[in-house]
């Protein structure tokens, strides 16, 4: 039966959360905020616990666009259901432009 | 019935069609579709689903803009179905009549939500 | 062809998937789901402006936030090889279509309103199962 039923959940998700635990992701949500932080646990749904968490701050007058500010937040709930993207931080760098001579 | 809903109903429609696609005989015509992003990018139209999610083949963009009309290359683009506006079966026969090389228009605005 | 089954046709394979916030994610698709969440690795993340570049060595996308992808051509060949395929689509849109079919229908009576929307949004719905299927036999009467 619990057999089973881990069966089940794996069919339910294609990332497994697990393997980021304790380490830092990356973390964007619809309307466009973003924050790095430590997992400390989620659930199915993609409901997250970040540990000393940092906001990356964008541009009053361009909310699309990064600026260098952060602000740190601690520890925080990410709900699920406004998160659209999540990355290990790890091995994410910014590059010169990759496509340039494409 | 008026004459104006007729194109609705008639079997050789566009949606008629895609129900015919859905069972697998092959469907070739081109429709053109506008996202809710403004763009418009035409192609074969491959296969659907029940979200309106579209495959597109051989599939290009027409930037439109006051310089003249470019055509971008896509090759096989998948379109997410929030994502379309409009799609229309395309008469290849009057879309090749149109000369592009002097067409100047803006481009569409995206939609706002 | 269904999108979400070419989608799985095309993993392992490089491509590009635009978000509705402009941003764009070049990587290769590691594993995709129904509800067209993706899983890319070696990722290169475009900022909406396209002046911003980042390497990303995986990342996991929500699916309703994508706008579209692009698949390179090849997978679409890969696609009418694969053995059987129609027919073990055939069961799937079936499967499918006995559900989203009810569906279909009650969201265009509901939502519409008025004869012409409502038959036509049953219809794209429905294109599969009986209802889809009489329905020349409903034009004629008309």
């Amino acid at each position: 039966m619990a057999e089973k039923h881990q069966d089940k959940k794996k069919k339910e998700t294609i990332l497994d959360l697990g393997k980021y635990l304790d380490k830092k992701i990356r973390v964007k949500f619809s309307g466009g905020r973003e924050v790095s932080g430590v997992l400390k646990g989620f659930d199915p749904l993609l409901n997250i616990v970040l540990d000393s968490t940092i906001e990356y701050m964008r541009d009053m007058d361009d909310p699309y666009k990064m600026t260098n500010e952060t602000r740190a937040l601690g520890l925080v709930v990410c709900r699920g259901t406004s998160v659209i993207l999540i990355s290990p931080q790890d091995g994410m760098e910014e590059i010169q432009n990759p496509f340039a001579n494409a | 019935m008026s004459n104006v809903l007729e194109p609705l109903v008639n079997r050789n429609t566009l949606i008629n069609k895609l129900n015919i696609s859905s069972n697998y005989r092959k469907f070739t015509d081109t429709v053109s579709v506008i996202t809710s992003d403004g763009r418009i990018i035409l192609g074969v139209l491959r296969g659907f689903d029940q979200t309106i999610n579209l495959v597109l083949d051989d599939s290009y963009e027409r930037v439109f803009s006051m310089n003249g009309v470019e055509q971008v290359k896509l090759g096989v683009f998948v379109i997410r179905g929030d994502n379309v506006a409009i799609v229309g079966e395309v008469d290849e026969d009057v879309d090749r009549q149109i000369d592009l090389t002097h067409v100047r228009a803006d481009p569409l605005l995206p939609i706002v939500h | 062809m269904l999108p979400l089954s070419l989608l799985k046709t095309a993993i392992n394979h490089p491509m590009l998937v635009e978000l509705k916030n402009g941003e764009t994610y070049n990587g290769h698709l590691a594993s995709c789901d129904a509800w067209m969440n993706v899983y890319l690795t070696q990722v290169i993340c475009t900022s909406r402006d396209g002046d911003r570049f980042w390497k990303i060595p995986e990342c996991y996308i929500r699916g309703s936030t994508i706008k579209y992808l692009r698949i390179p051509d090849e997978v679409v060949e890969n696609y009418k090889d694969e053995p059987s395929r129609g027919q073990q689509i055939r069961k799937d849109q079936m499967r499918r279509g006995a559900g989203s079919g009810q569906r279909g229908g009650r969201g265009g009576q509901s939502n519409r309103g008025g004869r012409q929307p409502s038959n036509l949004s049953s219809n794209v719905g429905g294109s599969t199962n009986s209802i889809g299927g009489a329905r020349p036999a409903k034009q004629q009467r008309r």
